[in-house]
Parts: C-alpha cells; sequence; structure tokens
C-alpha cells in the first residue's frame, strides 16, 4: 500500500473515536492539504478527543487553548517580558507555538483575540512587538465552536470562517458505537497508550504529495461549474468565492490520496464538498435554513459533471 | 412592440464603416459621374471623415438643405431634366453625400446602408463587366458587413467582415435558383429615356474618309459568331452590314431601305449556318455574312440585302443566321433602281474624267473593272490606317495626289470610278474575317475588322462583290489587318500578331468573358426558356417556374433551418464513449445521473447487475485514466469505445 | 382589449410563471421584418423593376442575392434567439419608490455567440447584453417598484435585430421572479420612540459589566477594579479593561402606538423608518403589529425579518 500511514493512523483513530471514521478522514484531509479545521457540535461528542489521537497518531505537539472572554490576544501569542538578568525582552511564546492547537470554543473569545489567532493561522507567524516569529511546521489548528448563539459569545463572522479550510459537525455516535463507548476502557488512557503512526517529517512529505495529485482539464471544469452555480443562483446569498473553489481542489486532492489515487475524481470534490462549501454558502433570505450536508447536497444533484 | 423608442446614436466604429462602404459604393462609377459632382461627393467624404477624426460636430441642416438644393440645382442644369439614367444616378450619388454628413442616429446609417445598395445596381447600366460584377462584391460584402455592425456595434471588424461573407455565401444558393427560375420579362417596361445608350461604338449608315480607320483602332468586339460545322476560309468572311449608296462628294449615306419580297435564293451545300452574338450598338442592323438567306425573328432582310432588326439593338442580341456564300443576287434589278446607284455629284473632275477615259477605251463593265483594280495595283498606292487628311475633292486627292488611304478610301474612290464610267455601284460596309477563339471556337468579330469594300452590278451577274482593297494590301483579306498594315501603324494591341502569349492569354480571357456575356449577361427570357426546358422542365412557363422557384427556395431554406437548429456539440471524445455507456446502460434502467461521478456509478450499476461488475470495472479504470488522469492517446480512446461496444448487457431478469 | 389579450395569451403561450430552466425552443420564438426590413423589402422592389427595365442581368443578380441575404438573416436572427436557456436569478428586496432589479440568467449552450440580445420587462427599461459561447451570463432587469409586497414582474420579452436590423426575433418567457418590496421609508418622521417604549422597553447603559470587551486607555475616574494590571506588568501604559452588557439600547416598534388617525400605509412608511433608523443605531429592536410579533433583536436578520413583515402587512 502506497500510503500506509495514513491508513494505520485512521485504523489507530478509529479504535478510540468510535463510528466517526468520516470525521476522522476529513480532518486528517485537512491535516494534508496544510488547512485548519472548524468543529462546530455540542460539547461531550469528542471534539477534544479526536484532536488528541490524532495529535498523538502523527507525532505531533499539542496545545490546547481554552477560550474565554477576557482572554487576551497576547494570551495565545505570547509575551516578552522584561529580564532583569539580561536586561532586555525575552519573548514568552504562548500556546500557538505547537505544531497541533485545539482552540476550545472559539467563540468564546473576544473578536480583537478572534482575529489575532486567525491571521496567525492564515500567515504561519506571528509578530508580536514588531518582530516576526515562524510557527513551527505542520502548523494545524482545530477549533471548536458552539452551535447555539448564546448571549455573551462573538460568532466568527462570515470572513473569518473562510479562513478554515473545512467545517464539520461531530453528531451523537450511533447506537453500537455508543455502547462499545461506554462499556470499553476510559478514551484518555487509551489516548495515552498510542504510539505514533509515521515518522516526524513524514507528515511534511505527504503533505506535499499531495500537491502532486493529478488534476485534470474535465475536473477543472466541474469546480468552475460548482462555483459558477452557486453564483448565480437565487438559492445561494453569496456564491463560492474563488478562494473556496480553491480550497475544494486542495481538500479533494487530499481526498484522493488517501483513498490511494494520485487523480481526482468527482466523487471527490463531492466527498469534501459539505465540509469546504457548508461554512461558505447561506442560503438565500426567504429560503429555510438548512443544514451544510443539505445545501451540499442540493448543490451537488444541480450541477452535472461537464 | 408598442413601446416607442428613439433610434439610438451611431458610435464612431460605426460612422467608421458607413464612411467605408460609402467609398466602395461610389468608386467603380467614378467614370460616369459628372467632375463637378465627382468633386463634391469627394469633398464631402473627406469633410465627413475629418469630421470623424477630429471628433468634431455634425453640419448645421440649414447648410445641408442649402447643399441639397445646390445640388439639385447643380444636377438640374447639368441633364436639364430629372427623369432618365444619369440625373437619377446623380441624385442619388448626392443624397449619399450628404446623408454621410448627417449621420446621427442608427436610422440614418440604415439610409445610408440602403442606398449603398441602391447605387450598387446603377453601376450596372454603365457596366455589366466581370471586373464591375468584383468589385460590387467586395462592395457587398463591406456594405452588409456595415449592416451587422449597425445591429451590433461592439464586436470585431474581423468578426463582422466574417459574418457578411458567410451570409452572402449562404444567400447565393437563393441568387441562383432566382436567377435561373424568376420568369423573366423583357424590358424595358416603359419608354426608355433617350439618354440610355449613348457610348456604344460601331458602324454607322454614313461613311467619310477615316471614319473606318478610326473605328479600326479599337479592339472591342463587335459580335461572336458561331459556326455548325467548319468556318468558312477566312476571304469569304464578308459580314455585311450597312450598304450606302447616296454620296456628296464626301460622305456616303445609306438610302431608304425596303423589305424584300422575295426570296433570294434557296438553301444549297454552300450555306452556312451560325449563331451571332452581337454586342449591343443602338443601332437597328445586324451582321450578316453576304449574303443572308432568311431574317432572323424580329428581323428584315432589305432588297439590298442588309439584315435590319425592328429596334436598335441595345442589350446583348443572339440571333440564328443562315448565309449563302457565293450567291450573288439582283440579276432582275429593275431600271429604276440601277439609274439610282449611278448618280454622282459634280465634283471630283479628274477621277471623273479619268473613268469616261477608261470607259471609252473598253468595251466590257468587267475590262473597267479590271483597269481600275490594276490601277491601284500597279501605281505607288499604300493601305495605311494613318491616311492624310483629305479636303473639298476627296477622291481626286486620293488617287492623283495622297495615294494613301485605308479601305473607306478604296472603296469609295472605286465605287466613284465606276459610276463615272456607267457601272451601277455601291459601298458596303461591314467587317471582313474575324479570329476563332481555339479556347470555346468562337469567331470574334472586333471593331479592328471593320471594312469597306464595293459591289458593282453586272449585266446577266447581278451584284458582284469586289474588293478594292485586296489589290492593294491583298493580305488584309487573307490574313487580318495586322498583317495588311505596314510595321509601327498604331495597332490596336490585342490585335497585333506578335504578341504570341499575350494572344493565348487573351483567347482565354476573351472565352471567359463570352461564357460570361452568353450565360450571365445574355439570360434573357429565351435563353431561360432554352436552359429549362433542356434541363428537363417540359412547359417552361411563368407558373411552372414560380412553382420550381418556390420549391426549391423552400429547400433552400428548411436546409438553412436545419443549420441554424443544429447543435454542435463539442464534446470530448471521452466523454462521448462514456456518455454511450450510459445510453446502453440505460436501457436496463441504469442511466447515469448527470451529477453521478464514475466511480459511484461504476458501483451502482455493479451492486444492480454484479455479472457486469468485472467488464465495468476494467471500462472505468481507463475511462478515469482518460478522462481524469494524465493518460492520453488516439489509441486508448479507441480502446475505451471498443470496450464500450464490447460490452454485453443481457436484459435484466 | 379582453378578447385581445386572451389571443395573445394564447399565441405566446403565457399561463403564468414557468419552471426552470425555460428553453426558448423554436416554437416559442417568434421572426418579423423590422420597419428597415420593410424598407430593405421596398428598396429591393426598385431594384427589380430597375434590373427589368434596363435588362440588367447583374442587376437581376443584385438584386436576387440581396433577396437571398433578407432570407438568410431571418434564420441567422431566429438562431441568435432561439434555445437560449433562461432561469431566474437573484433578486434583492428594494424599498417602494425604487427600482426593483430582477435577476435573470441566461445559457447559451451552444457553440456561437449570441449577440445584441435585448431583455425587457413590460414598464422597464431595456437590457441589452451578449452570450458569449457556450456561456452564461446574469443580466438584471430594473422594474420601478410602486407598491409595497409582492412584486411579480410578469413576462420578459427577449429580442434581438442581429445580425442586420432586418428582422426582429422575439419572445415571451415568464420565469418565476418575484420582488419584496418594503413599504417606502417616511421622510421626515417623528424621532424614535426611545422614551415612549416607557414600560415595554428599557434602555440601559451601553456600559455593561458582565463580558470583557476589551481595553482603552485609563481615565482617573475609571475604577481601579477595572485596571489591567496584567498589561501593568509588561510596563505596559495603565489600561482600563471595558465590559459591555448584553443588551444595547433597545426600542419596541409598536402598531397600536402610533397616532390613531395615521392610515395603515403611513403607518407602515413610518414604522419602515424608524426601523432603519435603529439599526443604523445599532439598537436592538423588535416590532409589534397587528397579529404579530417580532422580539427583540440586532442586526441584518432582524432588520430583514421586520422589513419583510411591515413588506407583506395584510397579505
Amino acid at each position: 500500500m502506497p500510503y500506509s500511514p495514513i491508513d494505520e493512523t485512521i485504523r489507530h483513530a478509529g479504535r478510540i473515536v468510535l463510528g466517526k471514521e468520516r470525521q476522522i478522514r476529513l480532518a486528517l484531509v485537512c491535516l494534508l492539504a496544510r488547512g485548519h479545521l472548524l468543529i462546530e457540535d455540542l460539547p461531550g461528542v469528542g471534539k477534544t478527543i479526536l484532536a488528541h489521537v490524532l495529535a498523538k497518531l502523527l507525532g505531533l505537539n499539542f496545545h490546547r487553548i481554552q477560550c474565554t472572554a477576557d482572554m487576551l490576544p497576547a494570551d495565545i501569542i505570547g509575551v516578552s517580558i522584561y529580564d532583569r538578568n539580561t536586561g532586555g525582552f525575552q519573548f514568552h511564546p504562548g500556546p500557538i507555538f505547537a505544531q497541533l492547537i485545539l482552540v476550545d470554543e472559539i467563540n468564546r473569545a473576544t473578536p480583537k483575540s478572534q482575529s489575532a489567532l486567525l491571521e496567525a493561522m492564515e500567515e504561519h507567524q506571528v509578530t508580536c512587538e514588531g518582530e516576526t516569529r515562524p510557527l513551527p511546521d505542520p502548523f494545524f489548528v482545530i477549533a471548536t465552536q458552539n452551535p447555539s448563539h448564546q448571549i455573551g459569545t462573538f460568532p466568527l463572522p462570515e470572513s473569518q470562517l473562510d479562513r478554515f479550510l473545512m467545517r464539520i459537525d461531530m453528531g451523537y455516535p450511533d447506537r453500537e458505537a455508543e455502547r462499545e463507548l461506554l462499556g470499553g476502557a476510559d478514551r484518555r488512557d487509551m489516548v495515552a497508550t498510542l504510539q505514533p503512526c509515521m515518522e516526524p517529517g513524514e507528515l511534511i512529505e505527504l503533505q506535499r504529495t499531495v500537491r502532486e495529485v493529478h488534476v485534470s482539464e474535465a475536473l477543472i471544469a466541474y469546480v468552475q461549474a460548482l462555483a459558477e452555480h452557486t453564483r448565480r443562483s437565487p438559492e445561494y446569498e453569496t456564491g463560492l468565492s474563488p478562494r473556496a473553489a480553491l480550497a475544494l481542489l486542495r481538500a479533494a486532492r487530499a481526498w484522493a490520496m488517501i483513498d490511494h489515487r494520485d487523480l481526482v475524481l468527482p466523487e471527490d470534490i463531492q466527498a469534501v464538498l459539505p465540509a469546504v462549501a457548508g461554512h461558505r454558502l447561506h442560503p438565500a433570505s426567504g429560503a429555510p435554513a438548512a443544514s451544510a450536508a443539505d445545501t451540499a447536497a442540493a448543490l451537488i444533484s444541480a450541477v452535472p459533471i461537464p | 412592440m408598442g413601446i416607442k423608442r428613439d433610434s439610438p446614436p451611431l458610435t464612431r466604429s460605426q460612422e467608421l464603416w458607413l464612411l467605408a462602404c460609402a467609398v466602395l459604393t461610389l468608386a467603380p462609377g467614378v467614370a460616369h459621374v459628372p467632375a463637378w459632382l465627382l468633386a463634391a461627393a469627394a469633398m464631402a467624404l473627406f469633410w465627413c471623415a475629418a469630421i470623424w477624426w477630429r471628433r468634431a460636430a455634425l453640419p448645421p441642416r440649414w447648410l445641408l438643405s442649402f447643399l441639397v438644393l445646390a445640388g439639385t440645382a447643380g444636377v438640374f442644369f447639368t441633364y436639364r431634366h430629372f427623369f432618365g439614367k444619369d440625373p437619377g444616378i446623380a441624385l442619388l450619388i448626392l443624397f449619399l453625400a450628404l446623408k454621410l454628413l448627417e449621420m446621427r442616429r442608427l436610422r440614418d446609417g440604415l439610409a445610408v446602408v440602403f442606398l449603398c445598395y441602391f447605387l450598387l445596381l446603377t453601376h450596372f447600366l454603365n457596366e455589366q463587366g466581370m471586373d464591375v460584377a468584383g468589385l460590387t462584391l467586395l462592395a457587398l460584402v463591406v456594405i452588409t458587413a456595415a449592416l451587422s455592425s449597425l445591429a451590433h456595434a461592439g464586436r470585431h471588424v474581423v468578426d463582422h467582415l466574417r459574418l457578411s461573407a458567410l451570409m452572402l455565401a449562404q444567400a447565393a444558393p437563393f441568387m441562383l435558383v432566382l436567377f435561373l427560375l424568376f420568369p423573366r420579362v423583357q424590358g424595358p417596361l416603359w419608354g426608355m429615356p433617350a439618354d440610355a445608350y449613348s457610348g456604344m461604338s460601331g458602324l454607322s449608315d454614313s461613311m467619310t474618309p477615316g471614319s473606318i480607320s478610326n473605328l479600326s483602332l479599337s479592339g472591342e468586339i463587335a459580335f461572336r459568331a458561331r459556326f455548325e460545322g467548319e468556318i468558312p476560309p477566312k476571304p469569304q468572311l464578308y459580314w455585311r452590314g450597312p450598304v450606302l449608296r447616296l454620296f456628296d462628294g464626301r460622305t456616303w449615306r445609306s438610302g431608304i431601305q425596303q423589305e424584300k419580297v422575295s426570296p433570294g435564293g434557296t438553301a444549297t451545300e454552300s450555306t452556312v449556318r451560325y449563331t451571332v452574338t452581337l454586342e449591343p450598338h443602338n443601332k437597328p442592323w445586324l451582321f450578316a455574312l453576304e449574303m443572308p438567306l432568311a431574317p432572323p425573328s424580329g428581323a428584315i432582310v432589305s432588297r439590298e440585302y442588309q439584315v435590319l432588326s425592328k429596334t436598335p439593338v441595345r442589350s446583348r442580341l443572339r440571333y440564328d443566321m443562315q448565309s449563302h456564300i457565293g450567291f450573288v443576287p439582283g440579276a432582275d434589278e429593275a431600271e429604276t433602281v440601277l439609274r439610282r446607284h449611278l448618280d454622282l455629284p459634280g465634283n471630283n473632275p479628274r477621277t471623273r474624267a479619268l473613268a469616261e477615259q477608261w470607259r471609252r477605251e473598253a468595251a466590257q463593265d468587267e475590262a473597267v473593272i479590271r483597269r481600275m483594280l490594276d490601277h491601284f495595283r500597279m501605281e505607288q498606292f499604300f493601305y495605311t490606317l494613318t491616311p492624310p487628311l483629305l479636303g473639298e475633292n476627296s477622291i481626286d486627292q486620293f488617287l492623283f495626289e495622297t495615294r494613301r488611304g485605308f479601305c473607306e478610301h478604296y472603296a469609295s474612290a472605286f465605287v466613284f470610278a465606276m459610276r463615272a464610267a456607267g457601272i451601277p455601284a455601291r459601298v458596303v460596309t461591314g467587317y471582313q474575317g474575324g479570329e476563332r477563339n481555339p479556347v470555346d471556337g468562337y469567331l470574334i468579330v472586333r471593331q479592328s475588322d471593320a471594312h469597306a469594300w464595293a459591289e458593282v452590278w453586272l449585266e446577266g451577274k447581278g451584284w458582284t462583290r469586289v474588293d478594292p482593297t485586296a489589290a492593294v494590301a491583298p493580305n488584309r483579306i487573307e490574313a487580318g489587318l495586322a498583317s495588311a498594315v505596314p510595321a509601327g501603324e498604331p495597332l490596336p494591341f490585342l490585335v497585333r500578331a506578335d504578341l504570341s502569349w499575350l494572344k493565348q492569354l487573351r483567347f482565354r480571357w476573351e472565352a471567359i468573358s463570352n461564357t460570361w456575356n452568353q450565360w450571365v449577361l445574355g439570360f434573357d427570357p429565351q435563353r431561360q426558356r432554352e436552359l429549362l426546358s433542356r434541363l428537363g422542365m417540359r412547359q417552361p412557363d411563368w407558373k411552372a417556374m414560380t412553382a420550381a422557384m418556390a420549391v426549391l427556395c423552400g429547400l433552400l431554406l428548411l436546409g438553412l433551418t436545419a443549420w441554424a437548429l443544429h447543435r454542435r456539440a463539442r464534446i470530448d471524445p471521452v466523454q462521448r464513449a462514456w456518455n454511450r455507456l450510459s445510453r446502453r446502460l440505460a436501457r436496463i434502467g441504469l442511466a447515469r445521473q448527470a451529477w453521478e461521478g464514475p466511480a459511484d456509478y461504476t458501483q451502482r450499476v455493479a451492486q444492480a447487475r454484479p455479472e457486469l461488475s468485472p467488464a465495468l470495472a476494467a471500462i472505468a479504470g481507463l475511462y478515469i485514466d482518460l478522462r481524469y488522469g494524465k493518460l492520453a492517446g488516439k489509441e486508448a480512446r479507441r480502446k475505451l469505445r471498443g470496450m464500450i461496444a464490447d460490452l454485453k448487457i443481457p436484459p435484466s431478469q | 382589449m379582453q378578447p385581445v389579450a386572451a389571443f395573445k395569451r394564447w399565441l405566446f403561450r403565457l399561463y403564468g410563471p414557468e419552471p426552470s430552466p425555460i428553453v426558448l425552443t423554436q416554437r416559442r420564438v417568434y421572426v418579423l421584418p423590422t420597419r428597415p426590413g420593410l424598407a430593405y423589402a421596398a428598396a429591393l422592389g426598385l431594384m427589380l423593376i430597375g434590373a427589368i427595365n434596363y435588362n440588367l442581368s447583374l442587376g437581376y443578380a443584385l438584386t436576387f442575392l440581396l433577396a437571398g441575404l433578407g432570407l438568410v438573416t431571418l434564420l441567422h436572427t431566429f438562431r441568435n434567439l432561439v434555445r437560449i436557456e433562461i432561469s431566474p436569478g437573484r433578486v434583492e428586496p428594494v424599498f417602494a419608490g425604487d427600482a426593483a432589479h430582477f435577476g435573470l440568467q441566461l445559457h447559451n449552450r451552444r457553440r456561437p455567440g449570441r449577440f445584441a440580445i435585448r431583455l425587457n420587462l413590460a414598464g422597464g427599461e431595456a437590457v441589452t447584453t451578449d452570450l458569449a459561447p457556450e456561456a452564461s451570463t446574469a443580466v438584471n432587469l430594473p422594474l420601478p417598484a410602486h407598491r409595497r409586497g409582492w412584486l411579480r414582474p410578469g413576462r420578459v420579452t427577449l429580442e434581438t435585430r442581429y445580425p442586420l436590423c432586418l428582422v426582429r426575433a422575439w419572445s415571451y418567457v415568464e420565469p418565476d421572479l418575484r420582488c419584496l418590496v418594503y413599504p417606502r421609508p417616511e421622510a421626515s418622521p417623528p424621532p424614535l420612540p426611545l422614551t415612549a417604549a416607557g414600560e415595554s422597553g428599557t434602555a440601559r447603559s451601553g456600559r455593561g459589566s458582565e463580558d470583557f470587551a476589551g481595553l482603552r486607555t485609563h481615565q482617573p475616574a475609571d475604577s481601579p477594579r477595572h485596571v489591567a494590571w496584567k498589561a501593568v506588568a509588561r510596563e505596559q501604559p495603565l489600561l482600563t479593561k471595558q465590559f459591555s452588557g448584553a443588551g444595547t439600547v433597545q426600542v419596541w416598534l409598536d402598531w397600536d402606538a402610533l397616532p390613531p388617525d395615521l392610515g395603515i400605509e403611513a403607518r407602515l412608511s413610518r414604522l419602515t423608518r424608524w426601523l432603519l433608523d435603529a439599526h443604523a443605531q445599532g439598537l436592538a429592536y423588535g416590532l409589534r403589529l397587528p397579529g404579530r410579533e417580532i422580539p427583540l433583536g440586532q442586526g441584518e436578520r432582524q432588520l430583514q425579518d421586520c422589513l419583510e413583515a411591515l413588506a407583506l402587512y395584510g397579505d
């Protein structure tokens, strides 16, 4: 098998995060495509575990940021503190300096902190007191968000949502998975026993391979047709941006790769479409609100494959 | 519909298009327009171009109204009336030129275009050669492109031209059908204005010294003849034209012509049959070999054996003729008639004296004639295209002083002398000889073949042809003008004998041009009927023609409709093969959804019909590699098509 | 007039909104010569008479070629319009008195491009557009919106005179288009009823104390409890933490609180103006109409909901 480490990762992760193979795959795809992931779901459905498991299996160092309303940008990025011994400022890196970061309840942070975080995600570097510091490579953010619009939260604005390659929801486990979960060992203990499936550097190598997955003209035409449909159809408030179309291709490449293919099929696009386009597409005013999956399904069936 | 809207203003590119089509429309007619109008039109065009270039304002309306009035007055003073061809054209040109200075809105642009279309037609009143046709076609493409630019200003010049050419090409079959089948009516529909046919050249019914030699300088074609069988030898090719009887000492004229009552002879072996295509010359006479037997329809043969049409020949005319070569008519000519052929004016005393002297010396008429011809042959007479000018006693002067002359001088002097000697004689003008075009076998007779000879009445024989020119320059009759006149004379360029390659080229060009004349320009009601009956139409009357025209145009329209509705799919051949698979599987209810990818589809089919699974997997694998992978090439595509064609789909149970 | 309209409906197959996409099949594209086209035909007639009268063979040829051109144009114009697909596009709500813009998408699934396609709604201005080969384009057809509520534009006329202006091909379509027209905002209304809201609306200070909203430079009067001591520790200047309350100013826009002598449309017009003002000032607002109440809220969505309720009041 050409990409066995990935299969291994999926297999191991699936043993701990039960019944969520699609989510595991999508998270992995997001990582391989060098994008960031937003998970929107209720507390307690396994968001944190998923992040932990991925970090462990891929051999990445892991930080967790719990967002609160009084958190400052410096609490994420880090601060320079005057060192009396050296007589100069010493930079104390914040939790963002890790390869995999779990940003819990990002909508609790103030817009100021959110934008500091998201800028760092976008640029792969932070600027503190005029000094630019690169973030580690690979750098992968999993942010979680509570779906209910509670008072005192700051939902991410559209422009910030666009910085996440994907948004997925976890959903409740099915009956079988839940029974196994309830009867089995504690998930946190299991995470502790996990061994990395990849050598350091192997992930970066894989990320590079993703970019080499072949995309044919016919497929580009399909992505274009999808984007154009969303821009023209009255069903959507705004259409997919060119950045969204690019994201779709990037994610589809990674999806094709974990499917052991070196070319992208329309099916790959369709597989990643709900996760990639769901948070970028909004039904037009007047239309009934639909879930990301429904919106994506409607889009897929409306556009013939050229 | 219903909404009243103002005509939109013209854009700059549209104005440029209109200017270009005005220039192209006016260009071919330049030679036939009065100079002042030409200058005015050119000035208007330059003015319009300057306005366009400098984005200046158009001239005010009062100025334009004034110009229209002035121009109309100019036309009136030039022609003294407004009706007829030339003032009509002049007015159209004037309006076009001034309309260009008034181009503001789309409506004005359309008016310019329609004027241009109409003006194109007027060029044909002057000329209908292939060159004019070519120029007109070119102008047509540009005008049509200009019209299309009026419908859509934003497209590229080349797009407009291409579209225009395409549309004209598509219109050409309609033109052909209508041209062949539109029931032709012989014009004119009403009385023709007098000036309609000025400027046609040819023999006239009078002859002065120099009139034929002038005509001989023209290489223009007088008529063409096509013989049934061999063309008779050159010395027998005397094409009879006006017969001239009256002489005033300088000019020969024809007398009043009467229709011949009895036939002049019967057909024998020496009868030749031929068809003449006569170029228009605005005179009633037709040309026929000596002697014509029976007139073509619509014409008569006069007592002087001249073929006369009832109307002047104003368009190219084709007629069938029979002639009896060597026939000598007039053995029973009445005394009164003969006496008229002895009339002489009272001048030229020296010639008269010489003739009377010959008369006294010789007993027989033939001897006098021989004497005269010998005189020409023995003395120092020259055959030349550029004879000296002659004065009052032109014949005396020619015979005794200058001794240089062209055929009319010899014929004139000969007839004068014969009459003085008491022998009835007359001058016959026409053409002699002709040239066979080896390309299409037609005999071409040019204006340079114009000739004049004499006829004398001999007791017991009748009117006998005597060609005094043959005595001086036998080559003229045997071989044509070019070999007869001394080198260095200003012969028409195309008649010269020494340029053989040029001659070849000329023959070819003239053969094409003859075809053009015969089939395009000469396509008249008669020709139409001939052609249609040859094409198998049993009764080519106007009903049948209209019906055939409607049917053919309908068919053409249907073809064009099919073209308009035809959807040329630009589908990748790989995708076409894949669609074919879907169509085949649709028969068992497993058509591909439009949004279904190849892997999903094959999986769905394989689940429904597991027995197809292996073959399908191979097909889908190849398809995916071709369509979404890097695989390419004809071979692989052919293989895919083959696999899809070979797939056996058993009907579902 | 009635029978004529009925005949027209029958002839042009107008039976209300059509499902999308609407394809201009050959049966619904009509072709007739334009006025210039008739002039062209008349000119050809004159040319034919001239050709006959003067026996001009080439005159015949020219006239017949131009006649052929006329027939060819017929089909070119027809081809320029036939098989265009039309589907409804975006329509943004507008206020009464403004022009509504009805989005339409035109699709050309064929190789030849389409040129100078002119679209218009009855009573609206025409829009001219081109369609590239195998491409789609979107057009916006303006139509003045006079009355609040749903505005249905009715049939769209598509016509073209391309390529030679001599022939007009046209078709009528009735895409499923509608535009929500909000009431026209009153021009000079009384100020927002902030105080009049009295017992039902509470006007609270913008300075809350519950949620951290950011930092600003310290002012001597600020409570020491709100100094950002962490920042002081980093030797930054004194900063004051700001907190915001859950609600800002709240206002209820109540139908029944308006003067009783105001007419329905006047009330709607005033409420619309107030809604816009409240939204512009960032207030939280709610709307009470007879039989309908929209709870307090903020933001675009709230504005849209309220305006929609006003637009459709009484429907």
